[in-house]
């Protein structure tokens, strides 16, 4: 398949370029030569007129003609009666008429001067063809140096072009030789303004590449770090439930291998939540958030209730926000379920939903009578797999994987929102906030 | 031989228990590192299998602090973290073994078999001694060629004997080898299983150093 060749910077200022000059050189010669042409005329008319004042004085005596400008000079007494004739080919008539004037004399054509001078009529003339031979010797001379400068001009013009793109050939090799992984940045240095902000960009987006794909690195090996102890758990559950000797060994065993099952099953699913979440494109639809927390709630009822936990709704408000409502509801459960799970039992988790100013921002909050977390871990507690110390210690009781809040971040930044945790002023528990940007009233 | 079992993980530590008792060792299970600390100053064992990732106190951590006790029991590191580096710091730092989770069991089993044997002194893997041969891998147990069959807890008297003959075990040394923390240890239980390994295998095998202990004549 042929394709057509990407249009060529350079090929294309050289091309203009070179036409441009030449075509000057062409107008500039023209003109020079024409410009040549007729001040010669004007310096050999000067000449003639001069020569035939001078002559005036002479009264035929002296030189007759000028050998290099081939002119004829004849001379009249007042009466008529030629005194002078410089030479005898020329046949010219005797002009009455004073000044300049073309005439034509046996199939030549002169240029004549006649002059008065002390009672003599002094005419010069020259043959045309000689003056314009003259003429044009001249004018071609003015020309030539134009002439000669013309492949000189394109020559330095070439180079200086080429010199010019040399930066944009630079920053190609450059990447060329690259390896496919390397997203170091291009050299800066040297480059022209034009190019400069070209490169500059090219570099911040290598730099944004290289951070997603190291996070992805980070990811993928945080995966295969968190998922070892689930399948080391997995394996030497078999292991036992294969070595049981006796019925209650071999039902504990297999109790034992269903849990860790579950766990594994759990910590691939909330991997694979994370990982669509961080790639979801889905076009943001209006999302009634009142709805969404009473199903979230309802949802959550029955955990909330087997840990004997007041749950409840204190404020609603009829406000949409634009969203994908299946990740809202993943992300609200999150940060639901974890107030639930790590508030003891008997405790207080209170839901409400605020409108911003006229209603054009929304704002979630859920606060609990848990132990909060402690100031330096809000920062981290976002991050993949990272478990408070606190939570660690109980991960028998509190099973996590560590990616709810990870996951729940990841939905926030997709929408625009803000996540914060800070400490519930009457529940002495955690409060985390969810703030939704924009957000529009509705009909409740 | 008695191992201290130290993993966070419940899901882990439950199983890995019950299947290096079946094996016929004492073992004791901590979860963090805080209380390994205090079980390896307190208790005497024979190998520690070692997490490092663990709540209050980093394995590391307690690898160091034993080392530096001049503790000299084989340590196991049985871990997730799986960078050439953290081998490497981890054997550095005084580990005798290095296995990535997630390992095969017989593979552990073997490694823990091979520590122990080093830490006695011995290369082959099989006891033999006075016409009785024990192979730990297979829990096999030979007088004069011919099989023997031994319970778990009279493996555990046996083996230690076997394993250095000439040296005398105390009754709390074979005791402690029986049992792990949480076992209720009857005061004869040591008599009433050096009895029966006399009856299987001779009674010449297992001497009474009185007032000393036990042990397999050199």
């Amino acid at each position: 398949m042929k394709t057509k060749p990407a249009p060529s910077l350079k090929r294309r200022l050289m091309v203009f370029l070179l036409a441009a000059i030449s075509a000057a050189a062409l107008v500039q010669g023209i003109t020079a030569y024409r410009t040549a042409l007729q001040e010669a005329n004007e310096i050999f008319d000067y000449h003639m007129q001069q020569m035939a004042l001078s002559l005036g004085g002479v009264n035929g005596g002296g030189r007759g003609s000028q050998d290099d400008l081939e002119l004829v000079v004849q001379a009249w007494t007042a009466e008529g009666l030629q005194v002078f004739q410089s030479t005898a080919r020329a046949g010219l008539p005797q002009r009455a008429v004073l000044g300049f004037a073309d005439v034509e004399a046996e199939g030549r054509r002169y240029r004549v001067v006649s002059v008065q001078t002390g009672g003599q009529v002094v005419q010069v003339a020259q043959e045309l063809v000689v003056r314009e031979r003259l003429a044009s010797r001249l004018a071609l001379r003015t020309v030539t140096p134009i002439a000669l400068m013309l492949p000189v001009l394109m020559l330095i013009v070439g180079w200086v072009v080429s010199r010019s793109l040399a930066p944009v050939e630079r920053v190609r090799a450059q990447l060329a030789k690259r390896a496919a992984e390397d997203l170091s940045p291009v050299g800066e240095g040297g480059l022209p303004a034009e190019i400069k902000p070209m490169v500059q960009e090219l570099n911040s987006l290598l730099g944004r590449v290289q951070q997603s794909f190291t996070a992805q690195q980070h990811f993928v090996a945080d995966a295969a770090h968190e998922l070892r102890s689930p399948l080391t758990a997995l394996n030497l559950q078999v292991q036992a439930l294969q070595r049981a000797t006796d019925e209650p060994a071999r039902a504990q065993a297999q109790n034992r291998l269903e849990s860790g099952i579950a766990r594994a099953t759990h910590l691939v699913e909330q991997l694979l939540l994370l990982a669509r979440q961080e790639a979801d494109g889905s076009e943001h639809l209006p999302v009634a958030l009142a709805p969404l927390l009473r199903q979230v709630m309802t949802d959550l009822t029955a955990a909330a209730q087997a840990r004997r936990i007041d749950l409840g709704l204190l404020h609603t408000e009829a406000l949409s926000t634009p969203g994908n409502a299946a990740a809202l509801a993943t992300l609200v459960r999150n940060l639901l379920g974890n107030a639930i799970k790590y508030t003891p039992e008997g405790g207080r988790v209170d839901v409400s939903l605020y409108a911003g100013e006229a209603g054009q921002s929304a704002l979630i909050r859920i606060d609990d009578s848990g132990p909060g977390i402690a100031e330096a871990d809000r920062g981290r507690v976002f991050d993949r797999f990272y478990r408070t110390a606190d939570a660690a210690a109980q991960a028998d009781a509190i099973p996590g994987s560590g990616l709810g809040l990870a996951i729940a971040k990841v939905i926030a930044e997709k929408h625009g929102a803000r996540l914060t945790l800070g400490q519930a002023p009457s529940l002495g528990g955690l409060r985390v906030e969810l703030g939704f940007r924009s957000a529009t009233r509705i009909a409740p | 031989m008695r191992i201290l079992l130290v993993e966070d993980d419940l899901m882990i530590g439950e199983p890995l228990l019950d299947i290096l008792r079946a094996e016929g060792y004492a073992v004791d299970w901590v979860r963090d590192g805080e209380l390994a600390d205090a079980a390896l100053q307190s208790q005497s064992y024979d190998l520690a299998l070692l997490d490092l990732g663990l709540p209050k106190r980093d394995g590391m951590a307690v690898l160091r602090a034993l080392r530096g006790r001049k503790q000299r029991l084989p340590v196991l590191i049985a871990t997730a973290r799986d960078a050439v580096e953290q081998r490497i710091a981890g054997l550095d730092a005084g580990a005798d073994d290095y296995v990535l989770k997630p390992f095969e069991l017989d593979e552990l089993l073997a490694r823990i078999r091979a520590l122990l044997r080093r830490a006695s002194g011995r290369a082959e893997p099989v006891y033999e001694h006075m016409g009785v041969s024990l192979d730990p891998a297979t829990h096999e147990a030979l007088v004069d060629g011919k099989p023997v069959s031994l319970s778990a807890r009279e493996w555990a008297v046996l083996e230690p004997l076997l394993a250095r003959p000439g040296l005398v075990l105390s009754r709390q040394q074979l005791e402690e080898k029986l049992y792990s923390w949480k076992d209720e240890i009857s005061s004869n239980a040591v008599e009433v299983y050096v009895h029966g390994l006399r009856k299987k295998l001779g009674a010449a095998l297992i001497e009474n150093v009185r007032g000393l202990g036990y042990r397999v004549p050199k």
